[in-house]
């Protein structure tokens, strides 16, 4: 008999695994990936991944503040989305293409 | 919240529920089409569709065949994919976003309570408004997909529209917030009910020859709504999204047949969502003027002399009907505005969006939340 | 098997799908629209977790508003496909897939380690028992109470990047540059 509580019964444990395998995949992005555009829609989706961890505690421990704490990370990644989304377009605009390594032009 | 039920009967009875208002906005759809029609003709005083049937209502019948029979084009260069998901996802959003409108008083049985609504979710407001935010996709696909410079721009210009209004409407909305205090849609209807009462600043003035609707309490945020809901649904004077005359009809320049049958559905689904909240904010909701819903159940019981139960039912028809009275009104609105008023030019339009209606709709804002917290704290 | 769990299952493939389709599309705007459907996914999840006031804010903002820039500039950059997709380089592309297995390792083994271990916490409590309006109000009380401070460098920081992101377009080879 093979036990199925886990796939009936949804605990914490199941959002923090979710919530896990979602930051890995950012992160995997983050790393693998050489366009700009696509590096900062990987930086997305890991913050979007600690939301969820963030609101599951939040949700089984019965206290408010881990909402509260979303809150503030939504409003940080969407002004991160907004100064990259500037910048990827500077870059655009002078090579055409928005790979990561032209990002060593801007030094000095 | 989305009590989406517990049992498996009340699953079903919701999904149905939801099944029978989407059914109902698509139904609309031609009689909205053709009251647009004959409407355009009589204001600018030529003849619409009157050949088929009475009053051309066959028309109709016509159009649906017209529609159907038409070549499925798809363009050479375009995305296959997007260009196909584009015209269904337009539907979606608006679709749901309506399922969330409480159209009568609830039908309570013995075990039951029926929600008038597709489902009941309990921030009601901020779910609509995400929900029709994400209609910006359907219109950026849809440009993408075909492949043509014209549709691209034309979905560039339409979607910075949206997501350019959808502030001032927001921000619109968080007056009428701060007045009832909660998000839910049907605490606000109830808190419209009765006649005209002020209080604050330790006065109670109460004007009884009228209803107590938000648009008393909130003229400037329902002036800024509805213009901005115009916005939302691209009808005119700020359909920049399908100006055929000056710009090439913009994102469904490639679109035809029945693909651009979605994207009106889509258009008029969005301006049902805009009629609903229109009259639930500001008019009442389906609250019947002077009347309360126990008053209307009382009256029914005496005067045909029914069963409880068939009076719930009589009770919620009625409501039913007074919102649908609203609702109608606000939709030749709709109609009768975009025949008479010349449209935008673009810079306007941005203009009227950041430079005009936002500073406004934050002053609403502000002057709500002052007004709210001085009239409760002091007095004169 | 539950009403709950069957949800869960559900959006949690729905979100894995779509963010595993974001690193993995080679055309940058399917990855974008990728992103906003785990964005929808998450709002789902919030929702599920009884955060309604959250999952509406989720909406609006990142899926109404972020993606959508995301979307608009890639569909004004007309980068059909891409150059140079995923990293180069044998020992450096080999040294980042074995950080990202490493990664998965751990959450393999806290996922084991979960199983093991009896669950402690179980969903009693204020927040769960109370479902409703009250959700919102706390989360008000206490982000303009307990958090107001935060709330106000908020602003301020974002007042901050609306300049400094209007200055880096309007500077030279931005969208709106004076030349």
């Amino acid at each position: 008999m093979l036990e199925t509580s886990i796939f009936t019964e949804i605990t914490l444990n199941h959002y923090l695994v979710l919530s896990a395998i979602m930051f890995s995949l950012g992160m995997a992005g983050v790393l693998l990936r050489r366009n700009l555009i696509v590096l900062l829609m990987s930086i997305e989706l890991m913050l979007n991944a600690v939301n969820i961890s963030f609101v599951a505690f939040s949700h089984y421990m019965g206290k408010i503040d881990g909402q509260v704490m979303v809150f503030f990370v939504m409003t940080i990644a969407a002004a991160e989305a907004a100064v990259g989304l500037a910048l990827a377009v500077s870059i655009f605009k002078r090579f055409k293409e928005v790979n990561i390594r032209f990002f060593e032009h801007l030094k000095g | 919240m989305t009590t989406m039920g517990s049992t498996t009967i009340e699953i079903a009875i919701n999904l149905v529920k939801t099944i029978l208002v989407f059914l109902m906005m698509v139904q609309a759809v031609p009689i909205l089409v053709w009251l647009e029609r004959r409407g355009s003709a009589f204001i600018q005083n030529r003849f619409g569709p009157n050949r088929v049937g009475p009053l051309g209502l066959v028309q109709l019948l016509a159009d649906a065949v017209k529609f159907l029979k038409k070549e499925d084009f798809v363009p050479e260069k375009g995305n296959r994919f997007l260009f196909y998901c584009a015209p269904v996802f337009a539907m979606i959003p608006g679709a749901i976003a309506y399922m969330a409108i409480p159209m009568s008083v609830p039908l309570v049985t013995e075990s039951y309570t029926f929600l008038i609504q597709g489902y009941e979710i309990n921030v009601g407001i901020v779910f609509i408004l995400g929900i029709s935010s994400l209609a910006a996709y359907t219109i950026l696909m849809a440009g993408w997909g075909s492949g043509s410079k014209f549709s691209l721009m034309g979905a560039l210009r339409a979607s910075a529209q949206i997501i350019s209004y959808e502030l001032a409407l927001g921000l619109a909305i968080v007056g009428v917030i701060l007045l009832y205090g909660t998000f839910n849609l049907a605490e606000m209807i109830q808190s419209q009910s009765g006649s005209l009462n002020f209080q604050g600043f330790g006065y109670t003035v109460a004007a009884n020859w009228l209803p107590n609707w938000g648009i008393f309490y909130q003229p400037i945020g329902a002036l800024l709504f509805f213009a901005a809901t115009f916005a939302e649904s691209n009808r005119l004077p700020f359909d920049l999204a399908e100006g055929e005359a000056e710009l090439v009809a913009g994102f469904h320049t490639e679109y035809g047949g029945f693909k651009m049958l979605m994207f009106f559905i889509g258009e008029y689904a969005h301006m049902m969502v805009a009629s609903g909240l229109m009259v639930t904010f500001f008019f009442g909701g389906y609250s019947i003027w002077n009347f309360s819903p126990e008053e209307v159940h009382s009256w029914i019981m005496n005067t045909f002399s029914v069963a409880p139960f068939t009076a719930n039912v009589l009770n919620s028809i009625i409501h039913f009907l007074s919102y649908t009275i609203k609702f109608a009104l606000f939709l030749w609105i709709f109609i009768h505005v975009r025949w008479t008023l010349p449209r935008f030019r673009y810079d306007q339009l941005m203009d009227l969006g950041w430079k005009t209606m936002l500073p406004w709709a934050l002053a609403n804002s502000i002057l709500t939340a002052a007004i709210i917290f001085i009239g409760s704290h002091f007095t004169l | 098997m539950t009403a709950d769990a069957f949800l869960f299952w559900f959006l949690a493939f729905v979100t894995v799908v779509s963010g595993l389709s974001v690193i993995l599309m080679v055309n940058p705007i399917y990855s974008a629209l990728s992103l906003a459907m785990t964005m929808i996914g998450v709002a789902a999840i919030f929702v599920t977790l009884n955060a309604y006031f959250l999952a509406g804010v989720q909406l609006i903002v990142y899926a109404g508003a972020v993606m959508v820039l995301f979307v608009m500039v890639l569909m004004l950059f007309d980068l059909k496909h891409e150059i140079q997709a995923f990293t180069r380089g044998r020992l450096t592309g080999a040294i980042k897939i074995a950080s990202v297995g490493i990664l998965s390792g751990l959450i393999v083994g806290a996922v084991t380690m979960g199983l093991k271990t009896p669950v402690v916490i179980t969903a009693s409590s204020d927040v769960a028992a109370a479902p409703t309006v009250d959700t919102t109000r706390a989360l008000a009380e206490n982000l303009f109470i307990k958090n107001v401070l935060g709330f106000e460098v908020l602003g301020v920081m974002l007042l901050v990047i609306a300049v400094g992101a209007v200055a880096l377009s309007r500077s030279k080879g931005g969208t709106h540059a004076r030349d």
